[in-house]
């Protein structure tokens, strides 16, 4: 099988087999696979158990319900949900823009910086500057995002009362949302820096002693000439598919801090259901997220099959 | 000069093996025994039993140095014996993770062909499923234990190691020691374990710590939502309690400081050691 | 061994260095290049004087690692930071080992350009040929891109690869001669008045070696530049070379014209070194070059040196022997107590 079909099938497998283990999970785990499909905080009486039961095609042999699953998936039908009385596509859809609406520009813009600061981090590495730079950026990356976010919403909001305490808007105009997503979204911006700030900091460390970077020198190129013209473009290209890998870690932190500063994204809708062990919901936003992270991945080997000669010209 | 630059690099790093242990590294040392002294001393260093019930709410005090949570409980206590849930679930899970990278990259990195191919293929996919999520999922169907969440990191994170073991254990393989011994006849199995084993410890040393950082992270995480163990004191369910019930609000900022510094810390330290050991590896492979 | 007179005292400047018509462009005098590693301290060049001349080709020689790669990267600051260079570089009346990295980033490529030994590593391997190439235009011309890669398509023609497909090629998809083209055509874009060729023909086959250098010496001649070519290639050094510098053990041991010191090479070690050649026999050196870290007193050839005598091993008294010729310029030089 040429490369390109291989990976494509990994991306295939990988869908294939998280659909499958959303659908053998709540059969497989213990307790009733009824209420492992409904969810917890169902309560229902004995007759629309039985009526729900067939419905759900609980009593139909396992390959048939599996090949239900599969055609309810294609519909876009990810089953619903009996604590917030509403199918689970549509409430993923609700709370899907806003998770974007965060995590979206924090994540392009915190790319970006933490390339750049990262490049030049690893270009002056030694010096005291970068040394302190490093220092804050790796403390940075070691906080849970959500403690970080628990510190900010504490010293702006709480004690400076600079930034409202919760939720999305309280008045519904841009400039009012803008107000309520901007700590998160600077929480968010670095918790994406540090991680690519650290990860091309290593890149332009291993490239800076390389022979080009060298020639590049000897042709006259002064300091920053080289690292931007030429170590820049070299470091970028392996770590493409490491910060692909790297997006559903930085996802998860996007939910955590949409917890915390109580936004109205999935990352409340997956808490609440947790709490309320709402499966249906929990089982769709994994399937949901999952199908994002892949796409990422997806995007990434994409571009770099484009941005690299080498490959591109095979 | 290319040559005279690689000779002098193997020079170069010769004069930093002596240099043990950087500064930063020593940083992390002194951060990681403590917090493992902190775990393994618990019964001794807490002032009181964690679980024991006081008048709840209180702020700090010379009795309460960090005061006490909604149940009562002495907080710093509760610090103290958290230090075992990072412990426990970092070592765990790192433990299982390297054990079974470790496996897989020396099966797929020494026999290749299709073994090769069938691993390297699911540790594609298992890196790309996103793991917090998928920990989630489970917890949320099993009852939460501090093991089975050991369990399901061990489960999710070989793959990492696995590829940097493999890479190795292929660049050992063209070696004339191994070359030599397959030829006499030695197993396989032999081979690996006596060869390829020992000198795959550098590559595996960072990449387990770096693990524990990861696992540790990943705990507190899924103990902030609430998918801990009940029975455990952790450092992410003090976060989360502090948070619902009613510790941010009211401003008891201790509650939550202080376990969320102790995870940083303790996250800290094990990088710094991990990048300190990686940073030796690649030079003593200048040195080779 | 029989016309042989003045003694001098080191590399003292009071002799008038300048050969008749042209004068010295680079005068490298008493480069010491040391290393702190941990098994000691490197001496990879010690005392190391050198001229070039305008228009004029030094080819320096020697057994790897004998430090001549050491020595020209220390004269337009390209060496690795734990070295500590000692001496002086004189260009232009300045010393090129006292300028600032701002000043040296302006002489190289555009007065002194280098070429290094392996172009398939040395070129960028994601940057298409032509925009390496024209790389220097734009830096230090400030020439807009598309005019500085009109230049650069020229150079390549020049150089014989005028192949329309060549320019937005990438070094991965050109051939090792090539790509040392594309590296030479980068080095002398801006016509620099000295040329360093480190190794030029490393790695290449027969043929590509001999184009190559030919390609250099073209280049060379119609700029009217000066060459230091480093070579262990003999025969290379006396096709294109006017003089020769030998260097051993971090040490320069011997120097004159070309056929002079082919016709009659004074130190033992470069008569060794002529006897290893096909035409004289593939007589190896017995012995191996001893360590730079702790490099024998006195001649460091004493331990190898098939005309060696007891004073030899000693320390002082071993300087630079002078040879002048009716003007006063020095026609050869060697380091030898024999003379």
């Amino acid at each position: 099988m040429s490369l390109t079909g291989r990976k494509a099938a990994r991306y295939f497998i990988a869908i294939f087999l998280i659909i499958t283990f959303n659908f053998a999970i709540p059969r497989s785990m213990p307790g009733d696979p009824l209420t492992n499909l409904l969810g917890e905080d169902v309560i229902l009486s004995d007759s629309s158990v039985q009526e729900l039961r067939s419905k759900m095609g609980l009593d139909k042999p396992l390959w048939q319900q599996y090949i239900e699953y599969w055609q309810s998936i294609l519909r876009l039908d990810l089953g619903y949900s009996f604590h917030l009385h509403k199918p689970v596509s549509i409430l993923l859809q609700d709370r899907m823009k806003w998770t974007l609406l965060l995590a979206g520009p924090a994540l392009i813009l915190g790319s970006a910086l933490g390339a750049i600061l990262g490049a030049r981090a690893g270009w002056r590495s030694g010096s005291r500057r970068e040394k302190v730079h490093t220092g804050i950026l790796l403390a940075v990356y070691c906080t849970p995002p959500y403690f970080l976010s628990l510190i900010s919403l504490y010293l702006f909001s709480f004690q400076l009362g600079l930034f409202p305490l919760k939720g999305l808007y309280s008045t519904g105009s841009a400039a009012d949302i803008a107000h309520h997503l901007l700590l998160p979204a600077v929480m968010m911006t670095l918790f994406t820096l540090s991680r690519n700030y650290m990860i091309m900091r290593g890149s332009v460390l291993q490239e800076k002693s390389s022979l080009y970077a060298a020639f590049a020198r000897a042709k006259g190129l002064y300091d920053e000439q080289i690292l931007f013209r030429h170590i820049f473009r070299n470091a970028l290209l392996p770590i493409i598919t490491l910060l692909a890998l790297d997006f559903g870690f930085i996802l998860s932190g996007a939910l955590f801090i949409e917890i915390v500063f109580s936004m109205n994204g999935m990352g409340s809708l997956i808490y609440d259901a947790l709490l309320s062990r709402d499966y249906p919901v929990l089982q769709g936003s994994f399937l949901i997220i999952t199908i994002m992270v892949v796409s990422a991945n997806l995007l990434a080997d994409l571009l770099y099959s484009r941005l690299d000669p080498r490959v591109k010209w095979e | 000069m290319t040559d005279f630059c690689e000779r002098l690099n193997e020079w170069k790093g010769n004069r930093l093996m002596p240099m043990i242990i950087s500064k930063s590294g020593w940083l992390g040392l002194a951060f990681f025994s403590s917090f493992l002294l902190m775990a393994a001393l618990s019964p001794v260093l807490a002032p009181y039993d964690p679980w024991y019930r006081f008048e709840p709410y209180l702020p700090p005090d010379e009795l309460h140095l960090l005061g006490t949570n909604d149940l009562g409980q002495d907080i710093l206590s509760e610090l103290i014996f958290g230090s075992r849930a990072s412990v426990i679930v970092g070592f765990g899970a790192a433990l299982m993770s390297t054990a079974i990278g470790t496996a897989a990259g020396l099966v797929s990195g020494y026999f290749r062909g299709m073994a090769d191919e069938i691993i390297m293929g699911i540790t594609d996919i298992f890196l790309m499923i996103p793991q917090i999520p998928l920990i989630i999922v489970l917890a949320a169907f099993l009852r939460p234990s501090l093991w089975l969440v050991a369990l399901l990191m061990g489960c999710l994170w070989w793959t990492s190691t696995a590829r940097v073991v493999r890479s190795k254990a292929l660049q050992i393989r063209e070696t004339g020691y191994v070359q030599a011994n397959r030829s006499l006849g030695f197993s396989s199995l032999h081979i690996m374990l006596s060869d390829v084993l020992p000198n795959i410890t550098h590559v595996v040393m960072p990449k387990f710590l770096l693990s524990i950082a990861s696992a540790m992270i990943a705990e507190a995480s899924i103990s902030f939502l609430g998918l801990g163990d009940p029975t455990m004191k952790s450092w992410g369910m003090m976060i989360n309690f502090a948070f619902s019930r009613g510790g941010f609000l009211n401003g008891l900022w201790w509650w939550y400081m202080a376990p969320g510094l102790c995870i940083t810390l303790f996250v800290l330290s094990v990088v710094l050691l991990g990048s300190m050991l990686e940073e030796r590896e690649s030079v003593s492979l200048r040195l080779q | 061994m029989t016309d042989l007179q003045d003694f001098m005292q080191g590399c003292s400047r009071a002799a008038s260095e300048s050969m008749a018509n042209n004068q010295a462009i680079l005068s490298i005098e008493d480069l010491s290049v040391s290393f702190e590693t941990a098994m000691g301290r490197v001496m990879a060049a010690d005392g190391v004087c050198l001229k070039l001349h305008e228009r004029e080709t030094v080819a320096l020689v020697g057994e790897t690692g004998c430090g001549k790669s050491v020595v020209v990267s220390s004269i337009v600051q390209l060496l690795p930071g734990n070295a500590s260079v000692r001496g002086r570089a004189i260009y232009e009346g300045r010393d090129l080992l006292s300028l600032g990295e701002k000043e040296m980033a302006g002489i190289r490529g555009s007065e002194i350009a280098m070429i290094f030994q392996n172009p398939s590593l040395a070129l960028n391997p994601i940057i298409k040929a032509a925009e390496q190439i024209a790389e220097p235009v734009i830096i230090h011309w400030r020439l807009p891109k598309s005019q500085a890669l009109d230049k650069a398509g020229e150079m390549l023609r020049r150089l014989g690869l005028g192949n329309r497909a060549i320019p937005g090629m990438f070094p991965f998809q050109l051939s090792g001669g090539m790509n040392q083209r594309v590296m030479i055509a980068a080095a002398m874009i801006l016509s620099p008045k000295i040329i360093i060729a480190d190794e030029p023909s490393k790695g290449l086959d027969a043929n590509s070696a001999d184009e190559v250098m030919g390609e250099i010496a073209r280049l060379r001649d119609s700029a009217g530049a000066s060459l230091l070519l480093i070579t262990h290639d003999l025969g290379l050094a006396r096709k294109i070379s006017d003089r020769m510098a030998v260097m051993y053990c971090g040490q320069i041991i011997e120097t004159g014209r070309c056929e002079d010191i082919f016709n009659q090479p004074l130190h033992p070690y470069t008569k060794a070194l002529l006897n290893c050649l096909p035409q004289r026999g593939f007589q190896p050196i017995p012995g191996s070059s001893p360590s730079m870290i702790e490099p024998p007193e006195g001649c460091r050839f004493y331990p190898r040196c098939p005309e060696r005598q007891d004073e030899c091993c000693m320390k002082a008294g071993l300087q630079m022997v002078r040879i002048l010729g009716p003007e006063g310029e020095v026609l050869r030089e060697v380091r030898c107590r024999l003379y």
